[in-house]
């Protein structure tokens, strides 16, 4: 049975946590002395007061974290999260109704990118500072986030590192979860950093390099920009984003392993990013090919446009410098393909992750050599290891439900009015976390033209993806709730 | 000299056996009584049936005056835990059989001597790399490399195809230097050729040679027409089959076939990706042709039972392998295998005495091979300066009966020798003798 005073009280903390960070973007409102201070000032109380609330509600409790807590509270943290974090924009009224600032919330937090404001440029700086927020925290994940900052939290912390989903094969770097966490945040903040440093010295300015990082590292893909990276029109911001964002989309153990303990070893033997690799280099060769060739860029543009578009829709970034739709069709595929995969388990990407693929692929492989061999036993491996039966089972299962999942939100969005392929590219987009859609929902385009419903779908699918499917639907089984 | 063999497993009881020919005072010790009977029978030395990680049962061995502890029972952990109580007490040299080839890096020799444990040998590993040896050319019985492959020994049988038969050496070794004939097997018998010698149809041969006159000897043979291995297949997953496909993955196709299913499932966690595990019975023929024994061209028996080995090994002859390779651990089958034309025989025991038999001398040993097939022992000598060999022409050095210098190693390059051959102080000189003390031959190189 789920002890419901400690998810209070946790999530209670979680929202003070997000009063935190809003109170930094009053402050920034503040400073900029734009019409934003009262809105956040108001969302920061009312944050502050749902804290309190929750926590007043689980007083008492006992520490005792069960499994179910767990799963509990990372799938109500991202709720919570989207309904604090939405006030700011409701307050200031550059978002209108709410299920357009849920879906922005949501697709903030999420890291998704997808934005249905038509009037970016024209924000005060402190609200899309807090857009970018959102994307920055959420690429992360709210609990690892919390787990890292907050000093010496519960034993709570194995369930919620377990209910957070980091891909199939997540090990821990230290003994405890709390070290764990701290060393990703740290990698974390260093990309930020590094990634900041180099835009301003490819030349935007301060502010929108800080945004820009934010979003790029989390694989978000807000901008501070209506035209986002095509704003720029500068192939050396291109450049560098192009290779913050191949880095984010790297799993951060990795990263831990090689710029920490130097273990440059693992970077060749890592399947995943070997994958990873092949697969980021294949398709933006073909793109650079059909863009020289049929589009008649230059071959350095050609490049430039394909490598920043395949790693970003890879990445599950979703930032544009580029129009994929005007591209020759036969590439859609492969680009709706890389967004379907996504990038490295255990980063900040979305989608299916690439290890899964890389073990699908090598499933498959087996069973067609157990026709050959029927004697044989043909173990799962990844990097030399010998994965189990219920990882394999696991697996199988996830393929089964994120397929299963894109047709309902596919469904679900035909009959909200999507066309056909535009309702395909939108739900492989946010199940993915992406950002960029199809069609009238292309990189050109904002999603505010969609029916209020398709609005929740999307939010729904995006919510969904970002915790791995599994998560979620555990919780709406009734197993989870018998007694 | 006072031996204590902790463990009367296959290896323990052997190198009992072995030791006690030699009048060594040797005591054997298990907690198993049944396991000492046989050898406190049948072997002239002393049995004490106690646990040999106990303190009080070392003493009661007599650990703290003993020259030599050899800990060989099955648990790696176990055989560590004995040599350091046994150092602790005072035994002279320690020598741990292991189950894990990280230990043999000699980055940690000196961990292991400061806990007090001398040597390690690792017997699985060693019969593995005697297979792997004889895997390298599908013509060749057994082959070992000196010195980096400066210097190869190789065992070869020869048919009435080969050009070499039925001439005296020395005519041949007029025709060209390109490799010197060791030693000769002929049914039983091994022995040392001189230059009046000949060679005979199904003798086994040694030849010592360099790695580009490879090729000739295989002409010279007569089997050309012995096509390269690409696959092999071993039966039996045991330890000696793991150790054996990892070094063999690298360069063939290697399948194992394992009775035990849960055997098998473990086996694909301790060998490569490229290694093709199977679980079946190795003895069923139909398994053995569904997994395309015809386009194997080398076939191991490593199960536990030599009879199996030895048939499965036949079976494979006669569905077209023709390279085959079996352990035997029966020393009395060995010599029946043998007869049977089965190719490469491992004995995992002797290759282990063997080893720990080069412990024993004090000579300066740096590589001694115990041929398991004949009663050979290949060792390598560095010449001391001044040293009797160094002064005088190979045919005048009046080396003992039974002993022949095969070759030597002369800064990294093999060179092969004859009779006007002068060795040099710090060569490398590789000997080999038969059925003779090689302490006898320690003086004409310090």
């Amino acid at each position: 049975m789920l002890n419901f005073k400690l998810v209070a009280k946790i999530l209670g903390t979680l929202a003070f946590v997000e009063t935190g960070l809003l109170l930094l973007c009053t402050l920034m409102s503040f400073l900029y002395e734009e019409d934003d201070l009262k809105p956040f000032l108001y969302a920061t109380l009312i944050g502050f007061a749902i804290g309190t609330l929750l926590k007043f509600l689980g007083r008492g409790a006992q520490n005792v974290m069960g499994r179910r807590d767990g799963y509990m509270i990372v799938c109500m943290s991202w709720i919570l999260f989207c309904l604090v974090g939405m006030l700011p924009f409701l307050f200031t009224s550059h978002i209108k109704g709410v299920a357009n600032a849920f879906f922005e919330t949501m697709s903030g937090f999420t890291s998704t990118g997808a934005t249905i404001m038509d009037n970016i440029d024209f924000c005060p700086h402190a609200l899309l500072f807090w857009r970018s927020l959102t994307q920055w925290v959420g690429g992360l994940g709210i609990v690892l986030f919390t787990i890292a900052i907050l000093p010496g939290t519960s034993s709570g912390n194995v369930k919620l590192f377990a209910a957070q989903s980091l891909g199939p094969l997540q090990g821990k770097l230290q003994p405890r979860i709390a070290t764990t966490s701290k060393w990703i945040l740290f990698i974390y903040f260093v990309l930020t950093i590094c990634c900041t440093f180099s835009l301003s010295i490819a030349g935007m300015d301060w502010y929108d390099a800080v945004n820009h990082a934010f979003t790029c590292i989390g694989t978000g893909g807000f901008s501070t920009r209506q035209a986002n990276v095509m704003f720029y029109q500068s192939p050396a911001i291109e450049y560098v984003l192009i290779i913050f964002m191949f880095l984010a989309g790297v799993n951060y153990n990795l990263l831990y392993f090689l710029l920490l303990k130097r273990q440059y070893k693992r970077l060749v033997n890592d399947v995943e990013f070997k994958w990873y690799g092949m697969i980021f280099l294949g398709v933006t060769l073909v793109c650079t090919l059909s863009l020289h060739f049929t589009s008649g860029y230059e071959l350095e543009r050609a490049f430039r446009s394909a490598a920043f578009q395949v790693i970003s829709l890879y990445t599950s970034t979703g930032y544009s410098s580029d129009d994929y739709m005007l591209w020759a069709p036969c590439l859609i595929p492969f680009l709706l393909a890389v967004m379907w995969i996504g990038a490295s388990s255990g980063s900040s990407a979305g989608g299916f992750k690439t290890i899964r693929l890389a073990m699908i692929y090598k499933v498959c492989k087996n069973e067609l050599k157990k026709i050959l061999h029927p004697n044989a036993i043909l173990p799962l491996r990844i990097n030399g290891q010998v994965v189990g039966t219920s990882v394999k089972m696991n697996l199988l299962a996830f393929a089964a439900i994120f397929t299963m999942t894109f047709f309902i939100g596919f469904l679900g969005l035909v009959f909200c009015g999507l066309d056909f392929l535009e309702a395909a590219g939108c739900c492989i987009s946010c199940l993915s976390n992406v950002g960029t859609g199809y069609g009238d929902f292309g990189p050109m385009f904002s999603w505010s033209a969609m029916s209020d419903g398709a609005k929740w779908v999307c939010s729904a699918l995006m919510y969904v993806g970002r915790l791995e499917l599994l998560s979620v639907f555990l919780v709406v089984t009734p197993s989870f709730w018998r007694k | 000299m006072r031996i204590i063999i902790a463990g009367a497993g296959a290896v323990g009881t052997h190198l009992a056996n072995l030791l006690s020919r030699e009048k060594h005072d040797i005591v054997l010790v298990d907690q198993d009584e049944t396991r000492l009977e046989e050898p406190s029978r049948h072997f002239d030395l002393l049995t004490i049936n106690v646990s040999a990680t106990s303190i009080d049962g070392l003493r009661e061995a007599g650990a703290s005056s003993c020259d030599l502890l050899i800990a060989v029972t099955s648990d790696e952990s176990r055989n560590l835990t004995i040599c350091m109580i046994a150092h602790a007490l005072g035994a002279k040299k320690t020598v741990a059989r292991i189950d894990n080839s990280e230990y043999l890096d000699s980055l940690y020799r000196n961990y292991f001597k400061k806990m007090g444990i001398d040597s390690l040998i690792y017997p699985e590993r060693l019969a593995a790399q005697e297979i792997a040896g004889s895997m390298k050319m599908s013509w060749v019985r057994q082959s070992w490399e000196f010195h980096d492959g400066a210097l190869e020994l190789i065992g070869v049988k020869v048919r009435s195809t080969s050009s070499l038969l039925n001439k005296p050496l020395k005519e041949l070794g007029l025709e060209s230097r390109k490799f010197h004939v060791v030693a000769i097997k002929r049914r039983e018998e091994t022995l040392i050729p001189r230059g009046d010698d000949m060679l005979k149809d199904s003798d086994l041969v040694y030849f010592m040679t360099t790695r580009k006159h490879l090729p000739e000897i295989k002409h010279l043979c007569g089997k050309d027409n012995y096509e390269e291995i690409h696959s092999i297949m071993i039966v039996g997953g045991g330890r000696v089959a793991v150790q054996t496909a990892r070094m063999l993955s690298d360069r063939f196709n290697v399948k194992i076939i394992e009775i035990s299913e849960e055997r098998a499932k473990k086996l694909t966690t301790l060998v490569d990706e490229n290694v093709m595990v199977i679980h079946g019975d190795g003895r069923n023929l139909d398994l053995l042709i569904d997994e395309d024994i015809k386009k194997t061209q080398a076939f191991i028996a490593l199960t536990g039972s030599a009879e199996t080995n030895i048939l499965a090994c036949l079976a494979a002859k006669r569905l077209g392998v023709r390279k085959t390779a079996a352990i035997v651990e029966n020393l009395d089958y060995a010599a029946m295998a043998e007869s049977l034309d089965i190719g490469t025989i491992i004995n995992k025991k002797a290759i282990a005495a063997g080893h720990i038999y080069q412990m024993m001398l004090d000579v300066d040993v740096s590589n001694l091979k115990c041929l398991t097939v004949s009663a050979a022992d290949v060792v390598e000598f560095v010449a001391a300066e001044k040293s009797k060999a160094t002064r005088k022409l190979i045919k005048d050095l009046d080396l003992p009966k039974g002993a022949t210098i095969g070759g030597l190693v002369r800064n990294g390059e093999g060179i092969l020798v004859s009779g006007d051959t002068q060795i040099q102080s710090g060569d490398s000189v590789v000997v080999f003798c038969v059925e003779m003390d090689i302490r006898k031959l320690e003086h004409y190189f310090n």
